[in-house]
């Protein structure tokens, strides 16, 4: 019997929803191209990412890699090529401009890596945090909310300050407040420590980790930073566009930290090896894949012999 | 957001945007303003030169019986208040009150008795005479009596008339004449008036009271004399038109000053209207009512001329107003550049395209509204009417403005990401717009080809084709320029690669490559140096004609004519005048050509002398040193054979067109004053500084005109004036406009150009090779706009020659060949180009006082 239109439906609704689940972002072949004078750069190549919601991750990956790009088409500032980008249940390619608006409103908030862009420089720190609240018409309360989101970060004392006046690590400080302002599910800062010395980037890095614990915001840095890296749960790696590796760390039995990093295996069973490996085992073109009990083999390709 | 914060933040530029709109505003609703007060002023001038029975309307009807006689005054005043209560409204603000006018009641054409038609003595009355004349002699006329004569009861008019008809036509007070062929009348002369005011215009339409017209009927060697009489209210009664040509008159005056330049179509069409209602009036009589006025030719004659200085003016203020424009556009560029911080990080921060959009109007509306407020309200200090496009102007110029402020972020910030590409040159244009470029260079050509070709009619009104054309060719020039420009540059750029020197290369690559931002800067000189230099053009053009007109009417420095001979001491005393120079004697005449009755004007000069006195003057004679000079008409007789005071033979040395000061048309002869055996000198040309009444003291009864008098009173003129003055303004106010939008462009651009330059240094750019570079950089664009602006200023009087008649505003000379004077035209290209320089210098000055290291993070993306 053929299926009817609402099973149809229905079946395509479950497949959809089999890939991330529920989680808080979900990139499914993320295909991001650029295109400049009839020259096409392909930033993200079938990127894919899932991240569960009060999370705190890291990205990191060499200059050109795509992380910006990919925290840009998170961000609402910028539309993929193709695939499936979802934060929050929001689909990012089928977005009305309306509902992108009312996505950077109160869904996300981000932080650049130059202080200077993140701020007004003519107003006031408190100002600065209540202006996303006045560009969305949120109510009165919006004094009491930059005054708190302000202690929150160790920066009230700044209040009253305008940019030029404050540090760098305040500014950003102040600059996470910003985002935080219209209560945001998810946070993403792209190098929100590029700028900053190591003990200032240790402060700006405890307020990104307040607002994650306190508010239970979803925080995604860019960084190429290690002291960030390091001390984050999950550090996703990208190479070419694609997420490459992953690094998870957990808490040892005796309280040390183990740090493992895994291989990215895609969707269709794609695998990314590192090149030290490859190159090591002299692994090229063709590898050979063995199915053991617990696990699976790849073994350099055996030479063959000439009469086979 | 906080505009107010944002305006303290951006002072400077919105203090910029502030002056440049209240400029533009002031000259946009100033200008037009002044010249409407000229054109008024001009068609008062006009209408106060010409004769009251020319600008007058007069209501007329001739009597043909005694049904048709109106005898009473009364009957006069019912239907002078008829003719003022059917005047159209448009005539009703023109014309005096019905104390102002007056009516009259003259025959024409009644000859004396006897006289064989040789004098005409005509039968008049006025209705306010008493108020009009002094009886100077004998008393005012009383009422008719009757007589008999050849066995007819015939009426006796007492009448008065002027001193000199009792002693040219033989009369005398107390005399009786009879008048008329068949149907008698007689005629008694009890008084002798004089005019109050013979000067007032109201004799205009009375001349025949005050003087005798004289005619000589041709093949008659005596004259017919006409001179009408005045006779009493009482004598009217006895006036009948049956058997004479009796013609009623309600004259209604035009008063010159109330005239309106704007209201002239509409007048023209209302004197037509007022000549249909008053024919209508005619009711029981065999000869209509009709209406006698000059008025339409005169204002026909008007508005040609004054269609001619609007096309001048429409030219230069849309000029102004499209140049004025695309500078405040360009500083409201500057202003959304300074704010794209601002508004991409609140687009960012999840403001919405009207809030972003929304807050650069505001403050672009902050800093333009009042300015137009203020500069409309300054405009009001200009005297002259208020036009539609006082109002509109600065509305304009705002909702431009704004306007530009609002759509402009609202492209930009339509996705909130926008890392442009500024260093990547745009992409080769779309066939399409290759298309519409071809097309609209084509259709400029053919227009300027069409207006040569088929000239105007001036007198037709306003010509939108001929305020097209200039607009199609400055449009089709600066396509020309955006799309050319860069091709020689490359050339250049790959000749410098070649050089050592890195410099040259560098800075004309950028400017190769800059092409995106240079296009408003382009769009903006272009008009500007084209309008200021076609306005500097025309306004050369008509001061030099001026010149010219000057001379041809005086002929030299100081001209003393007279009617009678100059004696011989006078001359001498005139020679020794502190100032004189030198004195040339000159004789004029009207002299006899053959044996005929063919008659020529001449001058006896010596021409030598005369061509030294003109100097450098435009004007010129021939050297002549025997026989004769003619004129075109007396071409080709050989030797000519004239009879002034003997019989002269002479050989044609030349033809000329005119003799400057004296004669320009018909047939006219220069002779040598040598050909004269005892010149009796009436004319000397004079030479030197010398004071006029002097002159005509030492030179009783003669006519001292200087070629400096006549020039003032050909500038003296409000419309020449004014057009030269608006053209002067107009030329220094595009000057500034040009320099302003240099000097914005480099601000424009000056933030990336910091970023480049600093960049630069730090791989070992020296000061003065930035210097350079900024230089190099801005130096082509300005370079080839304004040799393109100069050449298109050059161009447009030649392209729109035949269409703008000048002639009015040049003593009635065509303004026809624009002498090429390069000077002010070059002035301001080289001008624009030094402060180009001087801006570019200045900007590397400023922009070392920042810190590398600032300048190469500010704004730095990864």
């Amino acid at each position: 019997m053929n299926p009817t239109l609402s099973e149809l439906e229905a079946k395509a609704t479950r497949q959809k929803a089999a890939f991330g689940g529920d989680s808080h972002i979900v990139c499914d072949n993320l295909v991001r191209i650029y295109k400049t004078e009839g020259v096409e750069v392909v930033a993200l190549q079938g990127l894919d990412l899932v991240i569960d919601k009060g999370e705190l991750v890291a990205i990191v990956g060499a200059s050109g890699s795509g992380k910006s790009t990919l925290l840009n088409v998170l961000s609402g500032l910028d539309v993929p090529t193709a695939g499936v980008a979802r934060v929050a249940g929001m689909d990012l390619l089928s977005m009305s401009p309306r509902d992108r608006l009312r996505y950077r409103r109160s869904v996300v908030g981000f932080i650049w890596q130059q202080t200077a862009r993140n701020l007004l420089p003519y107003l006031t720190a408190r100002e600065n945090v209540e202006l996303p609240m006045k560009l969305a018409s949120r109510g009165k309360a919006r004094r009491g909310r930059a005054e708190e989101l302000l202690e929150l970060l160790g920066v009230d004392s700044c209040a009253g300050r305008r940019p030029p006046e404050l540090s760098g690590g305040q500014q950003q400080r102040v600059a996470i407040a910003v985002a935080l302002a219209n209560s945001p599910q998810l946070i993403l800062a792209d190098e929100p420590t590029g700028e900053l010395d190591s003990e200032t980037s240790e402060q700006v890095f405890d307020a990104l980790r307040t607002a994650n614990r306190e508010l239970g915001v979803t925080v995604v840095i860019v960084t190429h930073d290690p002291l960030v890296s390091e001390q984050v749960d999950r550090t996703v790696g990208i190479r070419d566009g694609r997420t490459s590796s992953e690094t998870l760390r957990r808490e040892g039995a005796e309280g040390q930290i183990i740090a493992e990093e895994y291989a990215v295996l895609d969707r269709v069973g794609r695998l990314q090896l590192p090149r030290d490996f490859t190159s090591a085992l002299d692994m090229e073109r063709r590898v050979r894949l063995e199915l053991e009990s617990d696990h699976i083999g790849v073994w350099p390709a055996r030479e063959e012999p000439s009469n086979d | 957001m906080r505009i107010r914060l944002l305006a303290r933040e951006h002072l400077g530029t919105v203090a910029v945007l502030f002056v440049l709109t209240l400029g533009a505003c002031l000259l946009v609703a100033g200008l037009p303003r002044a010249t409407q007060a000229a054109y008024d002023e001009a068609l008062r001038r006009d209408l106060q030169a010409a004769p009251a029975v020319q600008t007058d309307l007069a209501v007329t009807v001739s009597s043909g019986s005694r049904a048709e006689d109106l005898r009473e005054r009364a009957q006069f005043d019912s239907r002078e208040r008829l003719w003022r209560e059917i005047l159209p409204p448009e005539l009703r603000p023109l014309t005096a009150p019905s104390s102002a006018g007056h009516m009259s009641a003259k025959t024409t054409l009644t000859p004396i008795t006897g006289t064989g038609g040789k004098s005409f003595l005509n039968l008049g009355w006025l209705s306010d005479a008493d108020r009009r004349v002094d009886w100077v002699r004998g008393r005012a006329p009383g009422a008719p009596a009757t007589t008999r004569y050849e066995g007819e009861t015939i009426p006796v008019f007492e009448v008065g008339v002027v001193e000199q008809a009792l002693d040219k036509m033989n009369l005398r007070l107390g005399q009786t004449v009879f008048v008329g062929e068949n149907d008698y009348a007689a005629v008694k002369i009890v008084g002798v008036f004089r005019a109050k005011d013979p000067g007032d215009r109201y004799w205009s339409h009375n001349s025949d009271i005050l003087r005798i017209l004289e005619e000589q009927p041709p093949g008659r060697q005596d004259f017919v004399r006409h001179i009408t009489t005045l006779t009493s209210d009482a004598g009217l009664s006895a006036l009948s038109g049956e058997g004479r040509n009796l013609t009623y008159r309600w004259i209604l005056p035009l008063v010159p000053r109330a005239a309106d330049a704007l209201d002239v179509p509409g007048l023209r069409a209302a004197v037509h209207e007022f000549d249909r209602v008053v024919a209508l009036q005619t009711v029981g009589t065999s000869s209509p009512y009709y209406l006698v006025t000059g008025l339409p030719e005169l204002l026909t004659g008007f508005l040609a001329e004054l269609s001619t200085a609007q096309t001048v003016m429409y030219l230069v203020l849309g000029g102004l107003l499209a140049v004025a424009l695309g500078v405040i556009i360009l500083a409201v560029q500057l202003l959304a550049d300074k704010l794209d911080h601002t508004l991409s990080l609140a687009r960012a921060r999840g403001g919405s395209l009207p809030q972003v959009a929304g807050t650069a109007a505001a403050l672009t509306a902050l800093a333009v509204a009042p300015a137009a407020v203020i500069g409309y309200a300054l405009s009001y200090l200009v005297p002259g009417p208020v036009l539609p496009i006082v109002h509109a102007g600065p509305v304009i110029v705002v909702v431009v403005t704004v306007g530009f402020a609002v759509v402009r972020p609202a492209l930009l910030h339509r996705t909130p990401l926008h890392e442009r590409r500024e260093d990547v040159a745009t992409a080769r244009p779309s066939a399409r717009r290759i298309t519409l470029e071809v097309l609209v260079v084509v259709l400029a050509l053919a227009g300027a080809y069409l207006l040569r070709a088929r000239g105007l009619n001036a007198s037709a009104g306003q010509d939108p084709f001929l305020l097209v054309v200039p607009i199609a060719l400055t449009v089709a020039a600066a396509l020309i320029t955006l799309r050319c420009y860069p091709y020689p540059l490359r050339l250049f750029v790959r000749l410098s690669a070649r050089a050592r020197a890195a410099v040259p290369f560098l800075g004309l690559t950028r400017a190769a490559r800059s092409r995106s931002g240079s296009v408003l800067p382009v769009l903006i000189l272009l008009p500007a140096l084209g309008v200021s230099v076609f306005a500097a053009v025309v306004s050369d053009g008509i001061a030099s004609t001026q010149r010219l007109a000057a001379w041809q009417q005086v002929g030299a420095p100081v001209r003393v004519s007279t009617e009678s001979e100059i004696p011989a001491d006078a001359i001498e005393r005139v020679r020794r005048l502190a100032g004189v120079e030198q004195v040339v004697p000159a004789q004029t005449g009207r002299v006899q050509v053959g044996y005929g009755a063919e008659r020529a004007e001449a001058i006896a000069v010596d021409v030598a002398q005369w061509r030294a006195i003109l100097g450098d003057a435009p004007v010129g004679l021939p050297a002549l040193s025997d026989g004769v000079l003619v004129s075109p008409e007396l071409r080709g007789r050989g030797t000519l054979e004239i009879g002034w005071q003997s019989r002269l033979k002479l050989a044609t040395r030349g033809v000329i067109e005119s003799v400057p000061g004296f004669f320009t048309t018909g047939k006219f002869v220069v002779v040598p004053i040598g050909v004269q055996l005892r010149p009796a000198v009436n004319t000397l040309l004079i030479k030197g500084d010398v004071s006029l009444p002097e002159l005509a003291r030492l030179v009783p009864s003669a006519r001292v005109v200087s070629q400096e008098s006549a020039m003032a009173a050909i500038q003296d003129d409000p419309l020449t004036s004014t057009v030269r003055s608006t053209l002067v303004v107009v030329t220094v106010a595009l000057a500034a406009y040009a320099l302003v939008a240099v000097v914005l462009s480099l601000v424009v651009g000056a933030a990336e150009r910091a970023r480049t330059v600093s960049f630069l240094r730090t791989l070992g750019l020296s000061e003065r090779q930035a210097q350079r570079l900024t230089v190099l950089e801005i130096l082509p664009m300005i370079l080839v706009t304004a040799l393109v602006g100069l050449g298109l200023g050059l161009g447009l009087p030649a392209a729109l020659g035949p269409g703008v008649d000048l002639s009015s505003y040049a003593g009635d000379l065509a303004v026809g060949d624009y002498s090429l004077d390069l000077f002010l035209p070059s002035a301001l290209a080289a001008g624009l180009a030094v402060v180009a320089v001087l801006g570019a210098y200045a900007h590397t000055v400023i922009s070392r006082r920042r810190s590398l290291g600032a300048v190469l993070r500010v704004g730095d993306s990864t």
